[in-house]
């Protein structure tokens, strides 16, 4: 066995579920069973706004191996994010095509899609509103008409009427810079669709009842969110519900939610089996939580010399606007807002993709308006040491500039690919990206085994990304001078292990990293101690290396660290460590930022990608044909792994950028029903990403990590958009840039987008009233 | 061979035993010939048949019989093995083009001849146009015996066969034309075509369009010939850039149906560099 | 009413009707769970198990025309439990992340390379068209395929 270098924990340690996964072993959660086990099936909506007049079950419940049937009076709690505004079933009326009316439960899937099928519903349909624009419309219905009454969850947020949730960032006087006359006014609209994680394990649960407690085995990023809302829906203290996850099978934000647990586990109650509910793809197309619709509109006051004096931006639906620039002043309001659609959620850099596309398309537009060079504009541009971000927070390093500085040598380097565009439009282009990482509370305890492994125990989930089978077993042999490969890492369980908030925003490796360094840390200490009285020797000058505890200098001198703990077994007992973490956070200037869910920000991370484009004038095909990343990583303890979920992110990006949209039909439901419509990424649709990795940057995280998996999605749509209007020299506001769309923007059948729902006067779009 | 009477499913060894089959369960019955899209019909939420009749381990079915004058394509040879079979063998470029590149590697190794042309509600179909222009002819077969249709008239009345009836092959003439099959899917491969062009060109010894096929698949909802462009390219010297001016002047010809990949005016629009493709890729071919 | 299979070199019954999906009948009866069930229409290419050495979306194969055929699943690839050279170019190459297209993956690749040895990095990504990834960017299980068949 290699053992590490002490000198680093830098190593492309492989994963240790490679094996299994490519053997086909490996047991996710839809590849589990339990004896006695049902099947369950939901039934859904099939219009997108009704008053429910009735549900009779008597049907139903006469059908061949039906074990039990759960509607709204068995869970008659709400759930969400900022407000508790979602049902587990729908209660009174339909809010969206789609929408959960009942569970069954039987012996048999069939059995119990049968029984689902069978319950009569008698509805009144309602017109549905299906767009932010009519929602917002003066009169509109109310989805929600009871709002008032909702639990707040979360403090801040402005409401009222159909929006659902308005955040907003005032900062200096853009009255005054708009005001002034050395500058431009630029404003740009945006719009983007909706992208499905297609996961390929749907979401998946398997429930069941014992001792009065729920055991909840699911497929999930946040096994603490999982037991608390469900033990909220259920009304049972959360204390009842046990969560435990197997291998997930990619989740990239599908699964940060709380979604299918309940219905499992209230039918395992009904029933007194284990119950299995595994959504079919369809479903999974129909109902996904998806990366949100959004409507963007930027406006920004530049002077010729491109100083940005200031920028007001209006965004259904987002937050990160304010990066990338400094900026004079600044107004930013972000609005959720109600419509009868399936509900989105959060996906692989939630709002960063689309913001990101917005402001960088929007700060070209801004170029073109004041003759200045795209790039030269953002080198003048970009955040720097000492800069104050939108929210006012001061950046700390300079990282943008060299980072550009870096591209700008790869694309020095590599000849560029336009001969490839042969009789088609050539185009390029070079953006940047910020992303900040919500860290928030981990913990980790580490159990020294008298074999002299280390058993770590975290509520941490391996999606894939690598950091349960990588970068924490990584820390932790670091810290304890042993190999990865003895370090045990436990699967999730919340019975076993302490609060975390989940695996998202990149937050994995730097808080489970954190709380397991510390928790390596205290035993590692512990040993120290013991082993300086056995060998004599202040704990200072001793060393864990290579599975010993070393006097510094004197190779061979000391014992094994197995000895140690079995000498610690016999007097103090064995030896437990364990380690905490959450965010300390950087503030922003008080009463500046108003409803944000995260408002500190605790790291920032940084992108720069470049790509060449080939657009067919004839068909109005987007071909990319080279692709270039650096990115800033703080420290990459794992190159390799980092490398492929770059790789992996840009493709998807790809995707989100070319042909991956959702869209809502007359009727409220979604359009792309299945793989055939919905269209991701296939092999050929991909290219060898070429990538730098940024290292030095400044970073709270452990041996001054960084995430890595999650940044790689934010620029490619950007860039891409970018690049596509270099080569058409069309206005491109829009994305998927899927080929009739781009075919029709180069014919000009592409009507300019407005957004007049959107109000050129900020203050018109937003509950905040000026202080 | 399976007793059929308590299964929903019958494997059939003869065409008489397939019909047989098909005739003693009525309406209720369908063939089964590939199977890509009954099988897929539960996710989508859309009815079966209660009773198929399996036509794979009919030797008959499965047969590619190429001779001097024309060429027989069992009914249940699937989309990878007419590539591969046909792959050298003239007029089919085009026919190939289609069938290796429809759909996904694992679709094409299950989905049959006689499965896609018997798929009234698919207009993207790849086959369809590929074989209008090669003056194609479908053999069908019921108990009373079996007949030939002339292609274009098989697209028209397929929906209207009468129960019980089995599409037993295709049959192509083997004539000099150069065929080719230009289709435009959105992604690089992988999804259905938004348009397709196909077509078979006789050149005459000067290098003139003596006799065209054209065919226009996916634009609307069945693949139907384009008369209106194949009359305007005869006479003259075969040009891929030519071709497309021609075809831009006769989009007229054509209403291009909406659908949730592409909107209507984009299939039509694509259509003439379709052509442009089209052409190019027939006048690389082999004669 | 019962189906007799021939999987992985074994004779295996099912009770399962005629139609049914080959994907249920080995996930659901014989716990072959390295197939998998993801998007049941033939898009996606988890479902992939070989038919007579050819490879086959098995959610599309209902199993009543599959008996007397030879049906090989991931499972088989390893012998006595070492792992098949694709599968070991694969982990020496770091390919894996989420896992769950993987036995599809390797099942059409397998395929494919037998019929293809010295196939290069073009006809490996049009042979995966099939395929879904949606963690890996396939590049590198691209270059892990052409390793090997540079190899043969």
């Amino acid at each position: 066995m290699a053992l590490p270098d002490p000198s680093t924990v830098t190593m492309g340690l492989p994963r240790r579920d490679a094996r299994d996964k490519l053997l086909g072993r490996t047991r996710y959660t839809v590849d589990r069973a339990l004896p006695r086990m049902l099947h369950a099936a939901i039934l859904r909506a099939e219009v997108a706004s009704a008053r429910i007049l009735r549900i009779d079950t008597t049907q139903a419940r006469r059908m061949p191996g039906v074990r039990a049937i759960a509607s709204a009076e068995d869970a008659p709690g709400m759930h969400g994010i900022g407000i508790a505004d979602h049902p587990l079933f729908a209660s009174g009326v339909i809010r969206f095509h789609g929408e959960q009316i009942a569970a069954v439960a039987a012996d048999t899937y069939e059995q119990a899609q049968a029984a689902a099928r069978a319950i009569e519903v008698e509805l009144e349909p309602l017109p549905p509103v299906l767009t932010m624009a009519e929602a917002l419309t003066p009169g509109a219905p109310l989805i929600h008409p009871d709002w008032k009454c909702y639990e707040v969850l979360f403090e801040g947020g402005a409401r009222g009427g159909n929006v659902a949730w308005e955040a907003s960032v005032v900062r200096g006087d853009t009255d005054a810079a708009f005001a002034r006359e050395d500058i431009v006014v630029v404003e740009s609209c945006f719009r983007v669709g909706r992208q499905n994680h297609v996961s390929l394990e749907p979401r998946a649960v398997i429930a069941s009842y014992e001792d009065g407690r729920y055991h909840i085995e699911t497929s999930t990023q946040v096994p603490w969110t999982v037991r608390n809302q469900t033990s909220k829906l259920l009304g049972v203290p959360p204390s009842r519900v046990h969560v435990t996850v197997p291998p997930v099978g990619g989740g990239f934000g599908q699964k940060f939610d709380c979604t299918l647990e309940p219905y499992a586990a209230i039918l395992a109650r009904k029933s007194g089996q284990p119950v299995r509910l595994v959504y079919s793809r369809q479903e999974e197309m129909l109902t996904c939580l998806c990366r949100e619709n959004a409507e963007i509109k930027i406006r920004s006051a530049v002077t010729r010399d491109g100083e940005i004096a200031g920028r007001e931006a209006v965004a259904m639906t987002a937050h990160t606007l304010g990066g990338n620039y400094k900026v004079g002043s600044i107004k930013l309001a972000s609005r959720a807002v109600y419509t009868n659609t399936a509900p989105n959620g959060a996906f692989r850099a939630c709002n960063g993709v689309y913001n990101t596309f917005a402001l960088e398309r929007h700060t070209d537009e801004v170029c073109q308006a004041i003759g200045m060079d795209p790039l030269e504009f953002r080198r003048l541009n970009v955040l720097r040491n000492g800069d104050l971000g939108a929210t006012g927070q001061v950046f700390e390093g300079d990282v943008l500039g060299p980072m550009l500085d870096r591209m700008a040598q790869m694309r020095d380097a590599s000849p560029s690919k336009k001969h490839l565009a042969g009789g088609r439009l050539y185009g390029r282009a070079t953006v940047v990206g910020t992303w900040f990482i919500f860290v928030g509370p981990s913990t980790a305890t580490i159990n020294l085994n008298a074999d002299g492994s280390a058993t770590l125990i975290t509520a941490g989930v391996e999606l894939g990304q690598g950091t349960m089978v990588q970068a924490l077993p990584q820390i932790v042999a670091y810290e304890l001078g042993i190999h990865p490969d003895n370090v045990i890492v436990r699967p999730a369980d919340t019975d076993a292990a302490g609060f975390d908030l989940g695996v998202g925003g990149g937050r994995t490796t730097v808080s489970l990293g954190a709380a397991s360094r510390a928790a390596a840390a205290d035993v590692r200490d512990q040993i120290l101690k013991a082993a300086g009285a056995l060998l004599q020797t202040v704990p200072d000058k001793l060393v864990l290396r290579s599975g010993r505890v070393e006097i510094e200098g004197k190779e061979g001198s000391g014992m094994t660290i197995a000895q140690v703990v079995q000498h610690l077994h016999r007097t103090t007992g064995p030896v437990v460590g364990s380690g905490s973490f959450t965010n300390p956070g950087v503030p922003s200037i008080p009463g500046c930022a108003a409803g944000h869910f995260i408002d500190a920000i605790d790291i920032p991370v940084f992108n720069v990608h470049d790509c060449e484009v080939a657009v067919d004038p004839d068909t109005g095909h987007v071909d990319i044909l080279s692709y270039k990343v650096v990115q800033d990583v703080g420290r990459a303890l794992n190159p390799r792994a980092i490398l492929g979920q770059i790789q992996g992110g840009v493709t998807q990006g790809i995707g989100y950028a070319l042909h991956e949209e959702h869209t809502i039909g007359e009727d409220g439901c979604i359009r792309q029903n299945s793989l055939e419509t919905y269209r991701v990424p296939l092999a050929q649709d991909t290219l060898p990403v070429e990538i730098e990795l940024y290292e030095g940057a400044p970073s709270i995280g452990p041996l001054g990590v960084k995430g890595a998996g999650e940044v790689p999605i934010m620029n490619p749509p950007a860039a891409i958009a970018c690049a596509v209007a270099n080569a058409t020299g069309c206005r491109v506001q829009q994305t998927p840039l899927t080929p009739p769309r781009v075919l029709g923007l180069m014919l000009g059948r592409e009507p300019e987008l407005e957004l007049p729902h959107i109000s050129a006067n900020w203050w018109e779009n937003v509950f905040r009233r000026p202080n | 061979m399976r007793a059929p009477d308590d299964e929903n499913l019958f494997i059939a060894g003869t065409v008489p035993d397939a019909l047989a089959a098909l005739a003693s369960h009525g309406v209720g019955a369908m063939p089964f010939a590939g199977g890509t899209w009954i099988m897929r019909a539960p996710i989508r939420r859309e009815p079966q048949a209660a009773f198929y009749v399996s036509l794979d381990r009919i030797p008959e079915l499965s047969a590619v019989d190429i001779a001097i004058d024309r060429i027989r394509i069992g009914a249940c040879v699937t989309h990878s093995r007419l590539a591969a079979q046909l792959a050298e063998v003239e007029p089919c470029h085009g026919l190939v083009t289609a069938a290796g590149s429809a759909a996904n590697p694992a679709i094409r190794g299950m989905a049959t001849v006689g499965g896609n042309l018997s798929t009234w509600d698919f207009p993207a179909a790849d086959l369809p146009p590929a074989l209008l222009c090669l003056d194609a002819e479908v053999e069908l077969a019921t108990t009373d015996g079996r007949q030939r249709l002339p292609f274009e008239r098989f697209l028209a009345t397929r929906r209207e066969l009468r129960p019980g009836t089995l599409l037993t092959g295709v049959t192509i003439p083997r004539r000099p034309v150069r065929t080719a099959h230009a289709r435009l899917p959105l992604r690089k491969a992988g999804d259905y075509p938004v348009a397709i062009v196909s077509l078979a060109i006789l050149l005459d010894r000067n290098g003139a369009v003596e006799d065209a096929s054209v065919a226009v698949g996916s634009v609307e909802s069945t693949a139907r010939r384009w008369p209106e462009l194949e009359r305007k390219l005869v006479g003259h010297p075969l040009d891929p850039e030519t071709a497309r001016v021609l075809a831009e002047a006769e989009l007229g010809a054509f209403t291009g149906r909406d659908g949730v990949e592409a909107p209507g005016w984009y299939r039509l629009q694509v259509l003439p560099a379709l052509m442009r493709r089209a052409v190019d890729a027939a006048l690389r071919s082999q004669s | 009413m019962a189906t007799t299979l021939t999987v992985n070199g074994e004779r295996r019954v099912s009770a399962r009707g005629p139609m049914t999906a080959l994907i249920d009948v080995l996930r659901d009866e014989f716990f072959l769970t390295g197939a998998k069930s993801v998007c049941r229409e033939g898009a996606c290419g988890a479902c992939t198990v070989h038919v007579d050495g050819q490879p086959v979306v098995s959610c599309l194969a209902p199993i009543g025309t599959l008996e007397g055929r030879e049906i090989r699943t991931v499972e088989s690839l390893a012998e006595a439990s070492e792992p098949s050279a694709l599968q070991q170019i694969m982990e020496e190459h770091d390919v894996v992340q989420c896992g769950m297209c993987f036995p599809g993956i390797l099942m059409v690749l397998t395929g494919f390379l037998r019929e293809c040895p010295h196939a290069g990095r073009d006809e490996i990504k049009a042979a995966l068209v099939g395929n879904i990834c949606r963690c890996t960017g396939y590049e590198r299980l691209v270059d892990a395929a052409a390793a090997l068949a540079r190899r043969n």
